[in-house]
């Protein structure tokens, strides 16, 4: 994804107080940083603030960026899981209060999944029917536990190895694996028992 | 998942492997065992389908766009910069809209909140049921909306609007029949409940008397009329200034005739 001379060359300009420079770094991953706070936190709002969030925290860090201890892109993950916790941990408590079922109406997540489901009951046509596909599987990623979540995410939707995968989590590798099979299993029987009802 | 071992691979391993396999990394004798193993073990057969599954599930999502203002808002938090070409690319984005258009979007974000909640049907019964009421209370106040024009502020008026108000409150309660059935009952009430008007003195118990003092006088004064008439009657003498002339043994007082009433009672 990155040149590691670039984006060295990038981070440096960026320090020495080039305004472009760090136009051009928030221009290339904040779609990448707002995918994956949006899958991790279930909401655009909560993600547009978590990006916001974490490009602040890059802006003030960005001297302590090390390119020969590791690519740009698995800097700026772990900045962005890091925050994911942090908030995930903040509204652990929000949460707990909250029902499954009473949620914004934002996104049709926030409905159980087998509402949801049974929402497409007229014949709709590809492409709607592939959006609400995908509103199910993001409510369902969003029923997974944080490690798992965050395994899939970087895994199957970020495309990153299981190797950087393992410096973002501060796990070994084996444990990344045995995470991301657990996820999409997980995720699998929810979704399975979702359509099952339906049927 | 139980440790077994099923064609030389144990379930450990397998899951060690399952992610491998899923990348198709796998290859050789370690997929051939991997296969066989997921083919006979009951455990692992179903979590590799489960695990396939749920990576097709995750593949079929799309990325989502961010907003559109997002650049904008993480460059004006962090460096405060907002540079022009951003500021072209905002207002190419952005349709022209009139300063009407923009009053009304910035007005029915305060106003949308609060008109959806008063068209609850329990809010506006709320608010009805609260006009209703108010608008009973001023007419029985006497508040009429005509008044409202030629309403006076000078504290002297709202003085004397305040006492009228509260005459006229006053002479409502009064007025109301059953304020003044309940008093008057509760004046008679209070005539029953009361202690009588207390009698002349009784006689002195005579036969009780120990202080055997002789009742003459006292019948004397008893005996007494009302306006008796008593006379003080003074040896006539020189005058009283000459008294240090006379002698103190034999004074020679003049007399003065003096008449008292007095009124026994």
């Amino acid at each position: 994804m990155e040149d590691v001379q670039v984006v060295a060359m990038l981070v440096r300009r960026c320090i020495a107080g080039d305004a472009a420079a760090w136009e051009e770094i928030v221009q290339t991953y904040n779609r990448r940083i707002y995918n994956i706070c949006y899958r991790f936190a279930g909401s655009s709002d909560d993600a547009q603030d978590l990006t916001q969030d974490v490009f602040i925290k890059m802006y003030r860090t960005l001297p302590s960026y090390d390119h020969t201890k590791g690519a740009f892109v698995t800097w700026v993950t772990t900045i962005t899981r890091n925050l994911l916790v942090d908030h995930f941990r903040k509204t652990k408590q929000d949460r707990m209060t909250d029902s499954i079922d009473a949620a914004s109406s934002e996104h049709e997540d926030a409905q159980p999944l087998s509402e949801q489901i049974q929402d497409q009951s007229a014949p709709p046509d590809a492409h709607v029917r592939s959006r609400e596909v995908g509103d199910a599987v993001h409510a369902a990623l969003g029923r997974l536990s944080p490690e798992l979540r965050e395994a899939v995410i970087l895994r199957d939707l970020q495309d990153m190895d299981y190797r950087e995968i393992a410096v973002v989590l501060k796990v070994p590798e084996g444990t990344v694996k045995s995470r991301i099979n657990r996820g999409r299993g997980e995720l699998a029987r929810l979704l399975q028992r979702t359509y099952r009802q339906v049927m | 998942m139980p440790d077994q071992t099923s064609n030389g691979m144990r379930c450990n391993e397998f899951d060690l492997l399952l992610a491998d396999a899923i990348d198709g990394v796998l290859s050789g004798s370690e997929l051939s065992r991997f296969q066989a193993h997921a083919g006979v073990c009951k455990a692992c057969g179903p979590l590799l389908a489960e695990a396939e599954a749920g990576r097709g599930w995750l593949k079929g999502l799309t990325e989502v766009e961010p907003p559109a203002n997002l650049v904008t808002a993480i460059l004006a938090s962090t460096t405060g910069v907002d540079t022009q070409r951003l500021r072209v690319n905002a207002h190419a984005a952005q349709p022209q809209v009139s300063w009407l258009e923009r009053v009304q979007a910035s007005i029915s974000g305060y106003i949308e909140p609060v008109w959806a909640m008063v068209r609850q049907p329990r809010f506006a019964m709320s608010f009805g049921m609260a006009f209703f009421a108010l608008s009973v209370g001023l007419t029985v106040a006497g508040v009429k909306p005509a008044d409202l024009a030629t309403i006076s502020l000078r504290p002297a008026a709202i003085r004397l609007t305040y006492y009228r108000t509260q005459s006229r409150v006053v002479r409502y309660y009064e007025n109301v029949r059953i304020v003044y059935e309940f008093e008057s009952l509760a004046r008679q009430v209070k005539r029953n409940v009361a202690p009588a008007e207390p009698g002349p003195a009784t006689q002195k118990d005579h036969k009780n008397d120990t202080t055997q003092q002789p009742e003459q006088k006292q019948e004397r004064n008893y005996s007494q009329t009302d306006n008796q008439l008593i006379l003080a009657a003074a040896p006539v003498g020189p005058s009283v200034f000459d008294l240090s002339k006379t002698d103190p043994l034999n004074p020679d007082l003049p007399v003065v005739s003096v008449t008292t009433y007095r009124r026994f009672v």
